[in-house]
């Protein structure tokens, strides 16, 4: 059985049928589209038990030769790294096109664009040939353009052109970097199993060209500092639902492939960018929350949130350590849950009021108390209390970095602090004190909303009480990326 | 019977669920009584285990874990997989305080009945009760630092969530943020222990650690920075000088939560980690003598602030900041046993002040002590345990805080004489804003005759627990003191250092100050004219200036919160302006300048020259055909001819 093949093509399948339909039979599309999806994660969830935790290796894998003249294979596999990744996309793909049954305008072309960018994604995660890897990351900009572009808020054109060209620029010196690994193995070979095994023949320099040019294509996606610039107008024009996919799975990519390319491909490489790399992380944990911290727009502080937590992820990364690893791993996961949904509730108050500036509210929660507990739980989880998601893994970054860097871990726990600084002041602002008489007809979630974050806040709770529900996955091969018990 | 220990944390934390869940907003909801049965539970479970400790029919310590996920680390160049325990461990103190905290719960609890009846979010109150005394709990019993620490946070959390409980109010909320923001701050101390814990030993098991630490596996170095970071973080949850500033403003909350807060749930917190954590101390002499000057400065300062203030909660608060700081120098002075037995008595006589203020407040509908007065007879059960509580804590014999602040007195007399003279001067302070809080509130005139006149003693509901209190009040600490029972609950084997002895004399005489004390208090306060007191606050307004202001330290992070907006602001602006839009944006623009360019080049010469050459063969046939004259054929074939012959001399002259 394909499985991977089946999780990653029965959404393209669901789009050229979504493609086949007539644009006035919404109710059909939108069936057809949530079907596709869930038959996806169904498939994806079904792979769970026949998940071997207890292994490094790649597993499910697929191998057929696609263009033999150059030895590029159509190669697909997981392993303790991108599995969890390749549930949180097809879980988090599904609850966004719950989100987006409230899209209006040209649902037909919308859906189509969101299943060929699930596609994409879950191609990125399973990819192991570098040409297919980088269709498969090509796949996501395509789609992403669209979606911002078209479905978007007032400067939403703009928004999509930079996306499109920031991400496009960093695209290709990946291709270079790409080039530049097939030449230089012998036998030329693309296959990232077999590129693994063969960096012991490079040399320093040739490692650390080739790093930087993967590197600059990661870096954007993360964002990394100075990269970041991008995301905040993107998750500003973007849609709700698009916004979360933005967050909570496209940022993945970029911190996969640090992890699966330039550390696990290009080891010497790594280890002479790290004293950057966790300049960098620091930088975009306290500047990142610093930023987060003087914005007014709801969705806007939110996005840089997403930079400062990107930032605990690349401090796990630079601790070089399984701890570190697992930590930067389950911190993906769980920050593609908390922001995802925290994306998506302040979609439910910008529906209602079409405003999120953070000043125009004030009481809501003696007005609407369900949003206001959701929103209060994705806050603390966002910032790391215990007993939420975001707090094990987000320690778990630290102590990888503080075994390694003990002076930029002391620094980024500022960031913490700044981080439940800009959350409480949102709350305070938003939901306590007096009620603004303008929002008194404030209705509270419907129930296609509470569809749509029920299942995120759940699993919030989850893995915040339970975090070796996702850990298990994990652990086994961040032990062996990080070269422990040898 | 401990084996069934670990329901403690979690039969509140369920029953909060259930609550919150699984009830209906209504002022006459059952779910309150759902509430109290389980923290009745917890109490029944906690004096059973009390009990059998006293008796001798439990031993401690206790333990008991289950893993709760795995960690593969590196440590000493040893890998291992580190199963991070979730467990209990009952040890002396955690049998101690799981009595008082589930003790204050259950009485705040029960009073609650009475005091927020009609609130229209009582079951989230009573909710947020419950989750706050699990989280409580949770921190009491944990075997594991990184779990203490878990519960910590959650105790911060509805701490907010309770301080804030009137949210509508703008006070309630901005305390509640302080509160939180305030701990926060020194939680980040707190978290860099942890890490540092991990990093060397690679445990967090309160027992492995400490075994650890006593082998000396930390080195002064090490164990003195982790020492700092745990007292960052006790100082910020016990309200340790400089971070006190958030406790005088948590009584924005329900007054049965400021009991809570106080006396249990919340403050108890710090001084219980440094107690836990107390073999890191020993290890780390300077961090020990830092916890005794923290301790110390706070007792006295907040007692000085406490002389000045007319709101009857605010003195409350500035007092317990006050007490703690009395457990904390106790704690830095090596006196183990004294600073958890003041925890104990003061959460008893301290709960009870807070209610019995919450019973005056809910008879006279104020804070402001100025308009009280003369309420002794209208509420005498609140009056004569409030009196309780106040010579307890005063320190009169034979009340449970003289025998709590005499050991604490003796321990720091050990340790140094000057402190020792400091901290008495606090003891002093607190007997006289202690009784001026008694005369202005119960004794003299009344001063309001329309609030006195609607005064009246609160229900049963409400003076019950107070009478339970007070009565703890008067006998908890002869009974923990007697036969050196306390001792032997709360000790920590600690080598001997040597000191100069606690003269009998000396605590004579002390105790002698304090009636002094009390006495002053009253000639000031409790005849009904404060003409005396008002000239001397005249002749010294620039000392009552500066406290009143509270030393200024609100300023003092006020001016730090501003630092910090601008230091986002310009981050932000940074951001924008810079990166974004000059980087960024600008190397967009200059390809498009550059684009620009390359298109006017190819208009004005690549598209010029290709044109021209269209242009010139154009113009040469216009030219040509100019020559011609229209229509001869034979000038056509004459044309022919002399090309064909052209064309041939050229070939054949090859």
């Amino acid at each position: 059985m394909n499985m991977l093949s089946l999780v990653t093509f029965i959404p393209l399948a669901g789009a050229l049928l979504v493609l086949a339909l007539p644009k006035e039979r919404v109710k059909a599309i939108q069936a057809t589209a949530l079907a596709s999806a869930g038959a996806s994660l169904a498939l994806s969830i079904a792979l769970i038990p026949l998940f071997n935790r207890g292994s490094a290796d790649m597993q499910f894998v697929e191998r057929l030769s696609w263009i033999p003249s150059m030895d590029i294979h159509y190669v697909l596999g997981v392993d303790g790294l991108s599995f969890p990744l390749l549930l949180l996309t097809t879980f988090i793909s599904f609850i966004a096109l719950i989100g987006s049954l409230g899209i209006k305008e040209r649902v037909k072309e919308y859906f189509f664009w969101f299943l060929v960018l699930e596609v994409g994604m879950l191609g990125v995660f399973e990819a192991l040939d570098l040409v297919l890897f980088y269709v498969f990351w090509e796949l996501c900009l395509v789609p992403m353009y669209f979606l911002i572009g078209i479905w978007g808020g007032p400067r939403k054109e703009f928004a999509a052109i930079k996306f499109f060209l920031y991400t496009l620029a960093g695209s290709v010196f990946m291709l270079l970097a790409i080039l530049a690994v097939y030449f230089n193995t012998a036998p030329h070979t693309f296959d990232m199993i077999a590129l693994m095994k063969a960096h012991s023949a490079w040399s320093l320099k040739f490692q650390i060209l080739v790093f930087l040019g993967f590197y600059l294509a990661f870096a954007i996606k993360i964002p990394a500092f100075p990269f970041h610039t991008w995301l905040p107008l993107a998750h500003v024009e973007a849609p709700t639902a698009v916004s979360v996919i933005l967050a909570a799975v496209l940022l993945k990519m970029g911190l996969y492939g640090l992890l699966r390319v330039c550390y696990e491909m290009l080891p010497l490489g790594f280890h002479w960018f790290l004293p950057f790399l966790i300049a960098i992380a620091v930088i975009n944990i306290v500047y990142g929350a610093l930023c987060a911290m003087a914005q007014t727009d709801m969705k806007k502080m939110v996005a840089y949130s997403s930079v400062n937590h990107m930032g605990y992820c690349l401090l796990g990364v630079a601790g070089v350590s399984a701890i570190g690893f697992s930590g930067a791993v389950l911190q993906m996961i769980n920050h593609g849950i908390i922001t995802g949904s925290l994306f998506l509730l302040v979609g439910v108050i910008y529906d209602r009021a079409h405003t999120r500036d953070i000043s125009a509210f004030g009481g809501l929660a003696a007005r609407v108390p369900i949003y206001a507990g959701l929103m209060f739980l994705a806050c603390f989880a966002s910032l790391g209390l215990p007993g939420l998601a975001g707090f094990v893994s987000e320690f778990m970054c630290f102590l990888g970095g503080f075994a390694q860097w003990k002076i930029y871990t002391a620094i980024s726990v500022l960031g913490v602090l700044a981080t439940a600084a800009f959350f409480l002041r949102m709350m305070e602002k938003v939901f306590l004190g007096p009620l603004n008489n303008k929002w008194a007809g404030l209705s509270d979630m419907s129930a296609r909303e509470l569809c749509s974050i029920v299942p995120l806040t759940v699993l919030t709770i989850a893995f915040g009480v339970w975090p070796k529900l996702a850990l298990a996955f994990i652990n086994t091969t961040a032990v062996q990326m990080a070269g422990l018990f040898k | 019977m401990l084996e069934h220990v670990y329901l403690i944390p979690l039969i509140p934390l369920f029953a909060s669920l259930v609550i919150l869940l699984g009830f209906k907003e209504d002022p006459h909801s059952p779910a309150p009584y759902l509430g109290l049965a389980a923290m009745g539970w917890c109490l029944l479970q906690a004096v059973s285990i009390f009990w059998g400790v006293a008796g001798g029919r439990i031993v401690l310590p206790y333990e008991a874990s289950i893993n709760w996920f795995p960690l593969a680390t590196e440590v000493a160049g040893k890998a291992f997989s580190y199963q991070m325990p979730i467990g209990v461990l009952i040890d002396g103190p955690a049998a101690v305080m799981l009595v008082v905290v589930t003790l204050v719960s259950f009485l705040v609890q029960l009073y609650s009945l009475g005091y927020m009846h009609g609130d229209s979010r009582f079951r989230r109150y009573y909710a947020f009760l419950s989750f706050f005394t699990a989280s409580m709990l949770g921190l009491v019993v944990s075997n594991n630092l990184l779990v203490t620490f878990m519960c910590w946070e959650l105790v911060g959390v509805s701490s907010y969530l309770l301080i804030g409980f009137w949210f509508e109010k703008p006070g309630p909320a901005y305390a509640s943020k302080k509160a939180f923001m305030t701990t926060k701050l020194g939680d980040c101390g707190l978290y860099l222990a942890l890490l540092f814990i991990f990093t060397k030993v690679g445990s967090f098991q309160i027992d492995q650690v400490r075994e650890f630490a006593t082998r000396g596996y930390f080195g002064m170095g090490a164990a003195t920075a982790i020492g700092f970071g745990l007292l960052c973080g006790c100082a910020g949850k016990s309200a340790q000088w400089p971070l006190f500033i958030w406790l005088p403003d948590a009584m924005e909350g329900p007054t049965p939560v400021s009991a809570l807060i106080h006396a249990a749930t919340m403050v108890a917190a710090g001084i219980y980690l440094i107690a836990k954590t107390y073999f890191i101390f020993l290890a780390a002499p300077i961090a020990m003598e830092a916890v005794a000057w923290i301790g110390l400065i706070t007792a006295f300062l907040a007692a000085s602030m406490a002389l000045v203030s007319y709101d009857i909660k605010r003195v409350l608060a500035f007092s317990t900041v006050s007490q703690l700081g009395f457990m904390m120098c106790a704690l830095g002075a090596g006196g183990y046993t004294a600073g958890l037995f003041h925890l104990t008595t003061h959460a008893f006589f301290k709960g009870l002040l807070f209610l019995g203020a919450g019973s005056v407040i809910h008879a006279v509908h104020t804070n402001d002590m100025r308009s009280m007065g003369g309420l002794s007879k209208k509420m005498p059960i609140t009056f004569l345990t409030m009196l309780a509580a106040t010579l307890a804590i005063s320190g009169v014999w034979p009340f449970a805080g003289y025998f709590s602040k005499d050991m604490i007195l003796e321990s720091v007399y050990h340790h140094s004489p000057v402190m020792f003279y400091l901290l008495t001067a606090a003891a002093l302070m607190t007997a006289f804003y202690m009784f001026r809080l008694i005369s202005m509130t119960f004794l003299g005139p009344d001063r309001d005759h329309e609030k006195h006149h609607h005064a009246h003693e609160s229900p049963l509901v409400m003076t019950v627990p107070l009478m339970v209190l007070g009565l703890l009040s008067v006998v908890a600490g002869a009974a923990l003191a007697h036969d050196g029972f306390v001792e032997r609950l709360l000790s920590f084997p600690m080598p001997q250092t040597p000191g100069p002895e606690f003269p009998r004399a000396l605590g004579l005489g002390v105790s002698a100050l304090v009636l002094c004390s009390l006495a002053l208090s009253w000639f000031l306060y409790g005849r009904g004219d404060f003409s005396i007191a008002e000239a001397v606050k005249k002749r010294f307004s620039a000392v009552f200036n500066v406290l009143e202001g509270r030393y200024y330290f609100d300023q003092l992070f006020l001016g730090l919160v501003a630092v910090a907006d601008g230091a986002a602001k310009l981050a932000f602006w940074i951001d924008a302006r810079v990166i974004d839009q000059t980087f960024v944006d600008g190397w967009g623009l200059l390809m498009r300048v550059f684009s620009e360019l390359s298109a006017l080049f190819d208009g004005l010469f690549i598209d010029r020259t290709v044109d021209g050459f269209g242009g010139l063969s154009s113009d040469l046939g216009t030219g040509l055909r100019a020559l011609v004259a229209d229509g001869q054929v034979q000038e056509y074939l004459l044309y022919a001819a002399i090309a064909v012959s052209l064309a041939t001399i050229f070939i054949l002259s090859r």
